[in-house]
């Protein structure tokens, strides 16, 4: 309180603080109201602020606003077309502001200042653009889809290739084992499959013990070509074959043709470049014909080893048991044996290149004709035997006949090895002695049976009323033959007339059998011709077996057949009361007045028409009845009449008219 | 087609041992899990790749579905791949390891073969029968043929 000069006094009072009275409690302390803190200071003295002038005013300005827009957007059209543009510059600011906040983000994480950041709000799309936006995802999904249908297609196309690759491989596999040993081999990291053909039985007889190494040849290697066929590689060692021959018959066909196929399944490269488009028409026909052309060309492989191994046995049976069973070796080289057969043969066996592999090789010009034939690049060159051509008339074709036995024997030796060997398997033992040497004595037979069938043949050839008879015997070193005498029968010898009871016999046989080169003669005859050089006289009709050499065979048989002859005249004779005796090949009829007529058979083997030839003689005219010769004429010697060679009905006939001369009751 | 590692029908008594029974067991067991792998790789993956199909509003999260389909496209094929590898195997075992069934089937081409070869001996003794009856026919006709008897007259 002032008091001022003027007696004016002006007083100022202050206000009661109400909320400090109020704050007081009843015992007089104050109660003074918390602190604040400087937010909530700042807070209260914000609300304190009167904003309602501001807020008419910011009301003011945007109905201003407002009657302006409505005026500019009735008046001019050209400026409609700036929102959307305008728009697209308010988006575009926006843009930028958040790419100047990333790129202030991006400066102040490379500055290593950290950084708090609070939340990143995504602009919100118009919906065109967030329609935009899906259909990019959209066409981009369906893109990528398309992308992998097509990656899908590809490679289901190459799973179907693969498959029936694998299904065709494996296939011919399963089927290829059923008849063939398939190994697997794992060489390094690659897998591969082979065809086994080692075949380890040994096939030597003595030497049991002997080892067989598999050979080169005994392991294909089986391949795959593009399309999936199995193909197999040939081995580099060319197959051979065993070849047969007979010293000096170049022609003769020594090796059996087989009957396979050429065609090769695969070699290494040639034939699977030949079929690139192969890969997508191949049929169950196709499979199976490969399957089977594999099959055959495994096939001649196995049998090239086979007759390898036997070429082997042979040579080491050749070499071990040459002079104690009968083997005669006379040249020996690789690949190649020459053995003695007989007197007069060589045999030769040798391994050559099959068939194709010669024409092959022979097309490049470096075809080897070592251990092939009997060339004479040889160490041991093979020895030469001479023929035997002493006897032209005996002699016998030895092209044509080594031309029929050669493929005979050759399949026969491989039989009997392979025999031995299935019952060396079976039974553990083998059946038979040397293999070779019954082989040799096979051999052996056959040539010498075809002499003498050759001898028999050209007998037979010269005499009419005989006939040779086969008698096959199915056993390797056995051979029978029959010469068959037919003599007519009574009834059609004679005409009107006569009765003439039937004889008891309409033939004579007379077996050759031949065993291991020994000839033996069987036959019916009214004496032995050993007989009748002894002058001992044997018991009529009987069956007399005996042997001969190649030599005496001719002459013995003509004897056999005409005593035969003779025999028959004889039963004939007494059939009709004739009165005659015999010898071996002389029928004496006693004639009337005690004279006496003898027909006389001539045989002689070296004659090339006539074999059997006749003769009539009367002993009482001839000077010398024993000691006349065929050879003389019918004016030499009154007492001789030559009649040379009479068939059977002539001979009857004869016999008939010297019945007239018998006036014994002979019934004519 | 037997089943790869199972053993012979005798039992593991009669058959393999013990020990090789239990490791074509263990080898069964593989496959067939490996079989159960494959199938089932192949199963998620398409599952996958049909649940990723939908379209997406990011877009980033498309291009990871992108992404993510190509490697399940992989692994389907992958798994395809190693189920025909697994065919491969067990055909492989069957023509190696099935040792009753090739041995079968061996017992059964030596009978095939036995048979072969007693029929065509069997054949060989007719052929040589009706060859022997054939030559017998043929010499008779030659001895008693015009030509032949005219030669001698």
């Amino acid at each position: 309180m002032e008091v001022e000069r003027n007696k004016r006094m002006r007083i100022d009072v202050d206000k009661l603080p109400m909320k400090r009275l109020l704050a007081i409690d009843e015992i007089g302390n104050e109660q003074f109201p918390p602190e604040k803190s400087n937010e909530e200071q700042r807070l209260s003295a914000i609300h304190r602020i009167d904003f309602s002038l501001v807020v008419e005013k910011e009301k003011e300005k945007e109905k201003e606003k407002e009657e302006k827009d409505k005026v500019l957007s009735k008046s001019k059209d050209g400026q409609q077309q700036q929102q959307p543009w305008q728009g697209l510059m308010e988006n575009l600011r926006q843009a930028q502001h958040e790419l100047s906040v990333i790129l202030d983000l991006i400066s102040t994480v490379e500055a290593n200042d950290s950084v708090a950041v609070a939340m990143m709000q995504r602009p919100k799309l118009l919906p065109n653009e967030a329609l935009a936006d899906f259909a990019v995802s959209a066409a981009t999904k369906v893109q990528r889809l398309r992308h992998l249908g097509k990656y899908f297609k590809q490679c289901s196309k190459t799973m179907e290739l693969q498959v029936s690759k694998e299904a065709r491989f494996y296939g011919s596999l399963i089927r290829l084992q059923q008849n063939w040993k398939v190994k697997r081999q794992r060489m390094g990291i690659s897998e591969g499959f082979t065809f086994d053909l080692f075949d380890s039985r040994s096939l030597s007889g003595a030497d049991s013990t002997v080892m067989t190494r598999p050979s080169p040849m005994s392991t294909i290697i089986i391949d795959q070509d593009p399309s999936g066929m199995l193909a197999i590689q040939l081995p580099q060692k060319s197959c051979r074959t065993l070849c047969l021959k007979f010293l000096g018959d170049d022609d003769s066909a020594c090796r059996i043709k087989n009957n396979t196929s050429e065609k090769k399944a695969s070699s290494s490269g040639s034939d699977i470049a030949q079929q690139p488009s192969v890969k997508e028409a191949l049929s169950d026909e196709d499979v199976s014909g490969s399957i089977g052309t594999t099959h055959s060309i495994l096939r001649d492989i196995h049998r090239s080893l086979f007759e390898e191994k036997v070429f082997e046995m042979v040579n080491r049976e050749a070499f071990n048991n040459q002079s104690s069973q009968g083997i005669n070796v006379t040249g020996m080289r690789q690949d190649f044996l020459q053995l003695v057969i007989g007197q007069d043969s060589s045999l030769c066996l040798s391994l050559v290149l099959s068939e194709p592999e010669r024409e092959n090789k022979g097309k490049d010009g470096s075809y080897n004709e070592d251990g092939s034939e009997s060339g004479s690049s040889s160490a041991l060159a093979p020895i030469l035997l001479p023929a035997d051509d002493k006897n032209p008339t005996r002699s016998f074709s030895k092209l044509a006949l080594s031309s029929k036995l050669v493929p005979g024997l050759q399949i026969y030796l491989l039989s009997i090895v392979h025999q031995e060997a299935l019952s060396r398997a079976k039974e553990g033992h083998s059946s038979c002695g040397s293999l070779l040497a019954h082989f040799c004595m096979t051999v052996a037979h056959r040539v010498f049976s075809n002499k003498v069938l050759s001898i028999l043949e050209n007998l037979v050839s010269r005499v009419s009323y005989v006939e040779l008879v086969s008698h096959p015997t199915w056993h390797s070193r056995t051979s029978s033959w029959s010469l068959r005498l037919k003599v007519p029968e009574a009834s059609s010898v004679f005409d009107g007339g006569y009765q003439k009871p039937q004889t008891k016999r309409s033939q004579f046989l007379t077996k050759v059998v031949i065993k291991d080169g020994q000839i033996s003669l069987r036959g019916q005859s009214s004496a032995t011709i050993v007989a009748s050089f002894t002058g001992d006289a044997t018991e009529p009709h009987s069956i007399n077996t005996y042997t001969c050499d190649l030599e005496d065979l001719p002459m013995l048989i003509l004897h056999q057949v005409a005593s035969q002859v003779i025999q028959w005249l004889h039963d004939e004779a007494l059939v009709v009361g004739m009165k005659t005796s015999r010898d071996l090949l002389c029928l004496n009829v006693d004639l009337e007045q005690g004279d006496t007529l003898s027909l006389m058979a001539r045989v002689d083997p070296d004659d090339a028409s006539v074999c059997i030839s006749w003769a009539l003689v009367i002993p009482a005219v001839t000077d010398d009845a024993v000691n006349f010769s065929f050879n003389q004429t019918d004016s030499d010697n009154p007492g001789l009449k030559f009649l040379g060679s009479l068939s059977l009905e002539s001979l009857y006939s004869a016999l008939m008219d010297l019945a007239n001369f018998c006036g014994n009751g002979a019934v004519c | 087609m037997n089943k790869a590692g199972a053993p012979s029908g005798g039992g593991a008594g009669n058959g393999p041992t013990a020990s090789a029974a239990a490791a074509a067991a263990q080898k069964q067991r593989s496959l067939l899990q490996r079989l159960d792998n494959d199938i089932s790789n192949i199963v998620d993956s398409f599952s996958v790749l049909v649940s990723v199909s939908r379209v997406n509003e990011p877009p980033v999260r498309n291009s990871q579905e992108a992404f993510l389909m190509e490697i399940r496209a992989s692994k389907l094929v992958q798994s395809g791949d190693s189920l025909l590898k697994l065919v491969s195997e067990l055909k492989q075992t069957a023509i190696f390891s099935g040792f009753a069934s090739l041995n079968e089937n061996v017992d059964r081409r030596i009978q095939a073969f036995d048979q072969e070869a007693e029929t065509t001996d069997k054949l060989l003794e007719r052929i040589g029968e009706e060859a022997a009856t054939s030559l017998k026919e043929l010499e008779s006709h030659y001895y008693s043929s015009v030509s032949r008897n005219f030669v001698h007259e």
